[in-house]
């Protein structure tokens, strides 16, 4: 039973990403709030927008993007997903709605702090440079939904193989430390080595991505049906 | 009254009787299985009423019927189809003992849900609305709700689209008993042309709506039989007399009542008569037993 998801069903992401919204709320404003104000604060102070602020980011914006994982974890308790694995959604389309509420809630903080950090950064008098959108693509981004991607996958794995339970006892009490975990160990390192950081933040994203995708692919092992059943 | 309306379900397309067949049914969780050889075939529009003590297996049955667990052997058929396949999946509903009702939305959106996943349209979620008389707290967040509200509103589930079998486990928990009984009329009503497999530990309720019963004991099937024919192993009647009457001989005292074991309801006539020859006045008579006890014994 964990094969795909019969194509004629519905694949019910409109409504994941609503209700991640509202479930996780309360990080989504956090989240978001931090990456406005430290991202306006390194525009305002110029070029260390560019090398630091960019680099900082995806650890606040991770944080925000809880979501996909709280819906996964209230259904899971509710007894949702036992209706849904009935009509035939597989637990392989269940994760693959919370991964992407995940990416979607990152987007949005990621693009509303950008849009903060480079208006500060133009209005307080810095040209754009080649470097930034650079950057940009090819670490802030990718890295922040590598990170928000492997946290999600981290939590709903852990949580289908755990009793349910809840507060700083369950997965998701920890779960925004595990999503920041590799951004700020890369941060760190890169900041200390200076000259060799963009060799260090490329291949810390190629390991964050490996190990990505060495969960994903036992998602049957990890996500087994039974264990997204309601308490008996 | 709840579905006081003649307003009728949208029919699914029928071309005959289903069947429901569990064959050899091995079933359970990684470390714990449950069911063991389970063999039975249903194939007449009813209520089976499944029965068993905790732990029995009752939700674990439901669970494999409704392709959730996979069997460890043996196989659940739908029309000879197996339950893996979307076809079969399609032919039933399930209701888990658990609401089932999504966190962050209205009553209104939690039906919207369900009716997606079901694919109904927007006139049956309105029908629904009125049918469980849920319309009221429509626009009221399911954290909201009490108890009993909550049950109602994932009840409403059910009849979003028809479907030809159901599987209602313990569907009447917590509710209060007016309400359960209007579901079970909703419920009976469903079952003249459909199969409905309903759990629940309230035997006199399974008294009231089943007409088969399924029992259950260690994960494996004790009994199978039309209710008509489930008999008590001990059939027991209790008399109250009216004031001043003479105590009636050879009956046990028990609180208010005299108790006393016969051969089974085709004796109790002959043995009123006897204690009216006594001179005892009846108040009342009454079984004092519910057969289906013995099934958890």
């Amino acid at each position: 039973m964990e094969s795909g998801t019969d194509p004629r069903l519905p694949t019910l992401l409109g409504i994941t990403l609503r209700r991640s919204m509202v479930v996780g709320r309360m990080s989504l404003v956090i989240g978001g709030g931090m990456v406005v104000f430290y991202s306006a604060l390194f525009g305002i102070a110029g070029p260390l927008f560019v090398s630091v602020g960019t680099v900082i980011l995806p650890v606040f914006a991770v944080s925000g993007g809880i979501g996909g994982a709280l819906v996964f974890t209230n259904d899971r308790t509710k007894g949702v997903l036992e209706y849904l694995v009935a009509y035939g959604i597989s637990p392989r389309r269940i994760l693959a709605n919370a991964l992407i509420a995940g990416i979607v809630q990152v987007t949005i903080i990621l693009g509303v702090g950008l849009a903060a950090g480079l208006t500060a950064y133009l209005l307080s008098g810095n040209a754009l440079t080649s470097t930034l959108p650079e950057i940009l693509l090819g670490y802030t981004f990718p890295m922040s939904y590598l990170s928000v991607t492997l946290m999600t996958t981290i939590g709903v794995f852990w949580t289908s193989l755990s009793s349910p339970r809840s507060g700083l006892n369950s997965p998701l009490g920890v779960l925004p430390l595990i999503g920041v975990l590799p951004t700020t160990l890369l941060m760190i390192v890169a900041i200390a080595l200076g000259a060799e950081a963009s060799r260090v933040l490329l291949v810390g994203e190629l390991v964050v991505f490996v190990l990505l995708a060495s969960l994903l692919a036992r998602t049957d092992r990890f996500m087994p049906t039974e264990r997204l059943l309601s308490p008996a | 009254m709840l579905g006081g309306s003649s307003t009728a379900l949208p029919s699914a397309p029928r071309d005959g009787p289903v069947s429901v067949s569990c064959r050899a049914l091995h079933s359970g969780y990684a470390k714990t299985p449950v069911l063991r050889d389970i063999s039975f075939t249903i194939d007449e529009p009813s209520v089976y009423v499944v029965l068993g003590p905790n732990g029995a297996g009752k939700t674990t049955l439901f669970r494999t019927i409704a392709g959730i667990l996979r069997p460890t052997a043996g196989a659940v058929l739908i029309d000879g189809v197996p339950i893996d396949q979307q076809t079969s999946r399609d032919r039933l509903h399930y209701l888990s003992h658990m609401d089932g009702m999504p966190d962050g939305l209205t009553v209104r959106e939690c039906l919207d849900f369900y009716a997606r996943v079901e694919r109904a349209s927007t006139a049956d979620v309105e029908r629904v609305l009125d049918q469980l008389e849920i319309r009221e707290f429509r626009d009221t967040f399911i954290s909201k709700l009490s108890a009993g509200q909550r049950k109602r509103a994932s009840i409403a589930r059910v009849f979003l689209r028809e479907r030809e079998i159901y599987l209602l486990d313990e569907p009447t928990a917590n509710l209060d008993p007016k309400v359960a009984r209007e579901i079970r009329t909703l419920i009976l009503n469903l079952s003249r042309n459909r199969i409905v497999l309903y759990s629940s530990h309230n035997l006199f309720e399974a008294r009231e709506i089943g007409r088969h019963v399924i029992a259950l004991k260690g994960g494996a099937l004790t009994l199978f039989e039309r209710m008509e024919n489930v008999r008590a192993a001990h059939y027991v009647i209790g008399i109250r007399t009216l004031p001043l009457s003479p105590a009636p001989e050879g009956w046990e005292r028990s609180g208010d009542y005299y108790l006393r074991e016969l051969s089974g309801p085709g004796a109790v006539p002959g043995l009123i008569h006897e204690l009216e020859s006594q001179g005892v006045r009846l108040r009342e008579v009454r079984e004092m037993e519910n057969p289906l006890e013995d099934l958890f014994t």
